[in-house]
């Protein structure tokens, strides 16, 4: 047996004293928390780790503790100054006794906490993770998608239980319009260190039966416990960016605005604020269809008056001038018959005074007018003698006068000498 | 009604106003325009007011 030797125990206490001697104070240290866990004593239990800010491979380790007592008034103080619930994965500047254990070995006791280094710290996250999406040209993409006019199918990412999404289906199906909306859940763990790769795989869902949804939304409902730091994840922010339809965010945080916040399409605060929005674009888009039924009932309404007044001037004026060519064509007539009427009457008595004239004529010419003025009628056996030549001597004639016939009897003919050149 | 979208249906109808609107339609055509206009608007408030069945059960039978 060695006389040097000393047992575990010894030698554990020797290391404690040691480390109570030469740290005996307590120290600021900046590292990130890990496998954050209370007992039921209401003790803290978590790990301390310090990444390489290139490889992110844990570097340093240490166990650490919180005491009930100590914990309630720092998490309270934790979350009110940074919004964020003392979990894991969070960066911490906190005050720490160094401890050994002669059974539970190393350990940091916290003491004291600076939140203003946690919002730093995520103020800085926001913003390494936002540039990073710059570079990589996703940052906009949902944000520049096309919100369709007519969006209401809307896959659901959120979790099942969570009040919010009662609130947000609630808000949906009493919209006052009556306007339909179509909901599916996708549901996902909204909270804590599974939260990121649940989300993500809900969105890989989503993605498979992308044809069948118009956007995405992804709500939490607020309550005390907020736990954003899943929000600021590169990983979530780089699939929703490239998602091909347009997220909208409602985390039920006021306050931030975290990575998810920035790269979705369109950010509400709560997710009956997302019901909202999604109400208001349908009102926008029934407002448009509406006016668009206006303008064009009122348009060709008028138009079809327009058209009817013309046709009815047109008639008006159809009426008019056939009436007026009718009266000037009735005068037309008139005169026309007046002046065949008189035409007529002249044309008769023309014929009248002809007729006249002939009859006088005819009187003048007529044998007893003649004989009265002395002309006599010879006859021969009743016929008219007009020449010599059909008398000859002893023929008996009869001579007829004015006033009576005498008989005689031709002693002698004695025909006229022929006149010279005859 | 062929099978549109909304936002097709939507820009055909758009494009039917303007042309109402321009004044320059004979009165066949602008019968003819406001009835296309009335099924394409009664086709839009359908989707906008009216539940898909059969779409609500696709949606339902996604697991």
């Amino acid at each position: 047996m060695n006389e040097s030797s000393l047992t575990l125990s010894e030698l554990n206490r020797q290391v404690k004293d040691a480390i109570r001697d030469r740290l005996p104070e307590t120290y600021w240290m900046r590292a990130e928390t890990s496998d954050v866990r209370r007992n039921r004593n209401g003790h803290c239990y978590l790990e301390f780790v310090e990444k390489d800010t290139v490889t992110q491979s844990i570097i340093a380790k240490a166990r650490g503790v919180i005491w009930a007592n100590i914990f309630q008034m720092l998490s309270a103080y934790f979350e009110s100054e940074t919004g964020e619930q003392l979990s894991s994965g969070i960066s911490v500047l906190v005050r720490v006794s160094v401890e050994f254990h002669e059974l539970y070995g190393y350990s940091l006791t916290v003491v004291d906490i600076d939140p203003s280094f946690t919002v730093g710290e995520i103020v800085r996250n926001r913003q390494l993770v936002l540039r990073q999406l710059e570079e990589e040209g996703v940052l906009a993409l949902n944000r520049e998608l096309y919100l369709p006019e007519l969006v209401n199918r809307i896959a659901v990412i959120s979790s099942p239980t969570a009040a919010g999404y009662e609130d947000f289906c609630n808000q949906l199906t009493n919209n006052p319009a009556r306007f339909v909306f179509y909901t599916k859940l996708f549901p996902a763990i909204m909270q804590g260190e599974r939260s990121e790769a649940s989300i993500i795989e809900a969105l890989e869902k989503v993605f498979h039966y992308r044809e069948l949804f118009d956007a995405v939304a992804i709500i939490r409902g607020g309550g005390a416990s907020s736990d954003l730091s899943c929000f600021d994840s590169y990983l979530l922010a780089t699939n929703v960016a490239q998602f091909p339809l347009p997220v909208i965010s409602g985390i039920g945080h006021e306050r931030d605005i975290t990575v998810l916040d920035i790269v979705a399409h369109t950010r509400a605060k709560t997710p009956t604020a997302v019901a909202e929005f999604f109400i208001a674009h349908l009102t926008k888009t029934a407002t448009e269809l509406i006016n668009l039924e206006e303008r064009a009932v009122s348009e060709s309404e008028s138009r079809l008056m327009k058209e009817q007044s013309d046709l009815f001037s047109l008639s008006r004026e159809l009426v008019y001038q056939s009436s007026l060519m009718l009266q000037r064509e009735v005068a037309a007539v008139q005169q026309l018959s007046g002046k065949v009427r008189y035409g007529v009457r002249r044309l008769l008595q023309d014929q009248f005074h002809i007729l006249e004239n002939r009859a006088q004529f005819m009187q003048m010419v007529s044998p007893a007018n003649i004989l009265k003025r002395g002309y006599t009628l010879t006859l021969k056996n009743g016929k008219i003698v007009t020449s010599l030549q059909d008398l000859s001597v002893h023929d008996i004639i009869e001579t007829c006068f004015r006033d009576g016939v005498s008989t005689s009897v031709i002693m002698q003919v004695v025909p006229e000498k022929p006149q010279e050149g005859d | 009604m062929e099978k549109v979208t909304y936002t097709e249906a939507k820009k055909e109808l758009e494009t039917i106003v303007s042309a109402i609107e321009s004044g320059e339609l004979d009165v066949d055509a602008l019968t003819e325009k406001v009835k296309r206009a009335s099924e394409l608007i009664a086709f839009c408030k359908q989707k906008l007011t009216r539940t898909d069945k059969e779409l609500q059960k696709i949606l339902d039978d996604i697991a």
